[in-house]
């Protein structure tokens, strides 16, 4: 039996519904806005509707962190800890460039950026505990 | 931490991945844990100490700490 496996069958599977369910949920909300139908607070409410299924990713990944082992769990404390700083430094260094001009970026930069130093966080930390 | 859990491991002849099954861990934490780049929780120190029937001092060797 393979209780920590790095990617265990179980997440994998929770993780990937919810990621299915918030594509199916992203396509049609942006079909919905598209039919021009949705205005005001309704066209905001259309435009919110992917982030319910991202709740449930939210939920698969909570869930994994509390299968992990106490080694794993330093390691990820460390990865999302440098992913913290990391974000902070970057996104907070690119928003005082704006003020000096710099072409405004979109939110949806930030959690790639984190994403990013999370892994790179990650493959660090268990090099250090290899 | 210096510790002789590898050779208490071979002594049984069990593998890192059976010995990670037996105490519910990854096989990396007991790969970190032989290799003294991890000291292990109270918890974990205490549940490798009744795996093998012996006391804890003579699993870690609590010298090498300051």
């Amino acid at each position: 039996m393979k209780l920590f496996s790095p990617f265990p069958r179980r997440y994998l599977f929770e993780l990937g519904a919810a990621m299915l369910v918030y594509a199916l949920v992203l396509c049609s909300s942006i079909f919905l806005l598209k039919t021009g139908y949705f205005e005001g607070a309704s066209a905001t409410l259309v435009a919110l509707l992917p982030t319910l299924p991202c709740i449930g990713a939210c939920w698969a990944i909570l869930r994994q962190f509390r299968r992990l082992d106490e080694l794993q769990l330093r390691v990820q404390l460390e990865a999302l800890g440098f992913a913290f700083a990391g974000t902070a430094l970057l996104t907070f260094s690119y928003g005082f460039l704006e003020g000096v001009g710099w072409r405004p970026l979109s939110m949806f930069v930030v959690w790639p950026v984190m994403a990013t130093l999370w892994l790179v966080g990650l493959a660090v930390a268990a090099r250090r505990y290899r | 931490m210096k510790n002789h859990l590898k050779a208490l491991r071979a002594e049984r002849g069990w593998s890192q991945n059976d010995l990670a099954e037996r105490l519910g861990v990854s096989r990396q934490t007991v790969n970190a844990i032989e290799n003294e780049r991890y000291d292990p929780s109270l918890p974990l120190a205490f549940q490798i100490s009744r795996l093998f029937g012996l006391p804890l001092e003579a699993i870690f060797d609590a010298s090498s700490l300051v």
